[in-house]
């Protein structure tokens, strides 16, 4: 990745917290020429400073306002009610961003940030990566190509309990524009499906179990021409992770952590399970995210996924949001009337 | 009731801590704090917009910082091991007594009786049996009895099966277990008595405790209204779920599924403990093998284990008249209506469709 033609660059990484660490840092530990020219950026300098020598890395900052003006690309690995007001400033400073999901917390925020890029002539990337697993990209490629023709359903589901080993707690004292399941996981998952269906589709229903706080559940019905579909996230319970696309000749299904295997059934024959090959873990695509980056530093590459590809489906979690209704849930209602 | 009460729930990111701060601020009588172990536990609480503060039982000055203001305590909180349950219950009694804390409820089990049959009042001696988390309840109710006897105000409460939205061990794995297909009735292994209460029963009679000056220095069973057996229990769930018909198992066939089943749980544990990672590298990398591994995790997860047939063949009942007494009041929420609301939540974050 990195040889005498091209050296490398200086990356700063902002925010070294879980995502840091299980993240980017093994990429950046796997390959020292990056690593040496790494400055970390976090409040909490005594952990930096020993991931820091872990890493031979070049400076600690506590604060990402005082980055050296050589710093070519940073990573933006924050809560995410920060990735608009850091962004927009390193922006400025005509730094090009690899952002950590979601881009921002509100799609104006977002766009905002995209215009800036442009006018600055700087690149805004994004770890969407997701789109990066075998799998998903598969069924992308499925789709466009129109092999099973017209899409009728897409269904959805992520359940898993909530787990992040988040330090700060920032996923809960956050404003609340920037909480809940539908802008965590949901990211990821309306990225697909705005991904596959080429553009955001109509919400037709959004309901969650909120009580003025942030969600856990959270179920979207939405439909894009002939097709509709529901989504169905939730943080409190572990449920089967799973899509599946129907279309007018053909069924594909798959399981959300199996990257690399996806069902398809064409008409009336038998179901085929399909290996695919490609990335593996999470660790694989962070190594390519990475290396992307370093190429759109060096002016070698575009992003794999940029900040204008994500708008879609970060305008659709606004609308789920303001549009969002409470479900019922009578177990609350029993204890809502019954005065202790 | 008085809304200068200031309540703190330690154990919250828990399912009976989680459901006693909920409705505390959904009665919206008193101020409530949730006590959280650690951030990844506040998901289901940060749905309301209450008080959430970290609160880990082994830190006593943590324990004094959350405790400033607060009038009552239900302490849930279980700690992750049997050390922290004893430990941190004594740290919980001694920063509350130090905030002057008006009523204390400690959350014991009906488990600290051990196996006992017939009619097991509150008078029933306390036994250990082995269970390190019985016996880590049992020790800390001897924790709680020694402030008792120094005057703090504080109250025992000894639930027995607690089921409802939310509840991992009696709900949520009963009805995976049932959806498996691999569970049934089990004939001559649970005709026991299930001594079941609709968490919102045992919430109610919780907090109604906490306010009744009468009982600090006393210990209740809390037990619901239906008196049936543990066979009864998974038909009736399993017809609630709208299954079909559970299949009888002979009593051979369970013991010996189970004794088959027992070592190989024990083998994935140690696994899962000590190799987790190489395990997910190999899952990754060897499609085969995760199959495999599902494969056996599903059979691991839905088969009964010997020491559940202990339970399911138990005849004890706890009687709540002690309690009943006191308060008035008679648990509300029948295993129907129960079973409906608990289905009803599954349905909601997907558990079924």
């Amino acid at each position: 990745m990195t040889d005498q033609r091209h050296p490398s660059p200086t990356i700063a990484l902002i925010g070294c917290g879980a995502i840091a660490e299980q993240y980017y840092l093994p990429v950046f530990s796997a390959q020292p020429m990056l690593a040496k020219n790494l400055v970390l950026v976090d409040p909490d300098l005594p952990r930096i400073e020993k991931l820091a020598k872990q890493l031979n890395a070049r400076m600690c900052l506590q604060d990402y306002r005082d980055l050296p003006a050589d710093v070519q690309g940073t990573i933006l690995a924050t809560p995410t009610h920060l990735h608009h007001p850091m962004a927009h400033h390193l922006i400025s400073r005509g730094m090009h961003i690899l952002c950590e999901k979601p881009l921002a917390d509100t799609a104006a925020h977002a766009r905002e940030l995209v215009e800036l890029a442009e006018q600055k002539g700087t690149t805004i990337a994004v770890n969407y990566l997701q789109r990066l697993i075998p799998s998903f990209t598969r069924v992308k490629e499925l789709l466009s190509q129109g092999a099973l023709g017209e899409l009728q359903t897409i269904e959805y589901i992520v359940g898993e309990e909530f787990d992040w080993p988040t330090i700060s707690g920032f996923y809960f004292n956050a404003p609340l524009t920037s909480r809940g399941v539908l802008r965590d996981r949901g990211a990821h998952v309306v990225d697909h499906i705005c991904w596959w269906l080429n553009g955001k589709p109509t919400l037709v229903r959004s309901q969650n179990d909120a009580f003025g706080g942030s969600e856990c559940v959270s179920r979207i019905e939405f439909e894009h021409h002939k097709c509709r579909g529901t989504i169905l996230l939730n943080w409190l319970a572990k449920t089967p992770c799973t899509f599946k696309v129907v279309c007018e000749h053909g069924v594909i299904e798959g399981e959300v952590y199996d990257y690399q295997t996806l069902s398809i059934q064409k008409g009336s024959e038998k179901k085929q399970k399909l290996k695919l090959a490609g990335e593996k873990t999470k660790i694989e695509i962070a190594n390519r995210i990475v290396n992307n980056f370093v190429e759109i530093l060096q002016h070698r590459a575009q992003p794999l996924i940029s900040g204008q590809d994500v708008l879609p489906s970060i305008e659709f979690i606004d609308e789920c949001n303001e549009q969002a209704t409470r479900f019922e849930m009578p177990w609350y209602a029993i204890v809502e009337n019954a005065h202790g | 009731m008085d809304k200068n009460n200031h309540y703190l729930v330690t154990g919250a990111g828990g399912f009976i801590g989680g459901w006693v701060a909920e409705t505390i601020f959904l009665q919206n009588q008193h101020n409530v704090r949730a006590g959280l172990h650690r951030w990844a536990g506040a998901a289901r609480l940060s749905r309301f917009q209450m008080d959430l503060s970290i609160c880990d039982i082994m830190n006593p000055d943590q324990l004094d910082q959350v405790m400033d203001g607060i009038t009552h305590v239900i302490h849930c909180a279980k700690g992750p091991s049997p050390e922290s349950m004893i430990n941190g219950t004594r740290n919980v009694i001694e920063a509350a007594a130090r905030r002057g804390v008006k009523h204390m409820v400690h959350l014991s089990t009906a488990e600290v009786y051990g196996n006992p049959t017939g009619i097991v009042d509150e008078t029933h001696a306390l036994v250990k049996t082995g269970n390190p988390y019985a016996d880590a309840k049992l020790e800390a109710e001897q924790v709680c009895a020694e402030y008792i006897q120094k005057g703090f105000p504080l109250s025992i409460v000894r639930p027995s099966i607690v089921y409802g939205p939310f509840s991992k061990t009696w709900s949520v794995s009963i009805g995976e277990k049932l959806k498996s297909g691999n569970w049934g009735i089990f004939k001559g292994n649970g005709d026991g008595i299930c001594n079941l209460i609709y968490v919102s029963d045992l919430v109610k009679e919780v907090l109604s405790i906490s306010q009744n000056e009468q009982a600090i220095g006393q210990s209740y069973n809390l037990n619901g209204p239906d008196s049936l057996t543990w066979n009864e229990y998974f038909a009736r769930f399993n017809n609630a779920l709208g299954l079909p018909e559970l299949k009888v198992i002979e009593p051979e066939s369970a013991k010996m599924k189970a004794s088959i089943i027992d070592p190989m749980r024990t083998a994935a544990k140690y696994a899962r403990d000590h190799f987790e990672k190489q395990i997910k590298s190999l899952a990754a990398s060897f499609g085969p093998a995760k199959s495999a591994m599902k494969y056996l995790e599903g059979i691991i997860k839905s088969a009964p284990r010997m020491v559940d047939f202990d339970l399911f063949n138990r005849n004890a009942v706890y009687p709540d008249d002690k309690v009943r007494n006191l308060l008035g009041y008679l648990p509300e929420v029948n295993l129907d209506t129960g079973l409906s609301l608990t289905v009803a939540w599954m349905k909601q974050v997907g558990l079924i469709k």
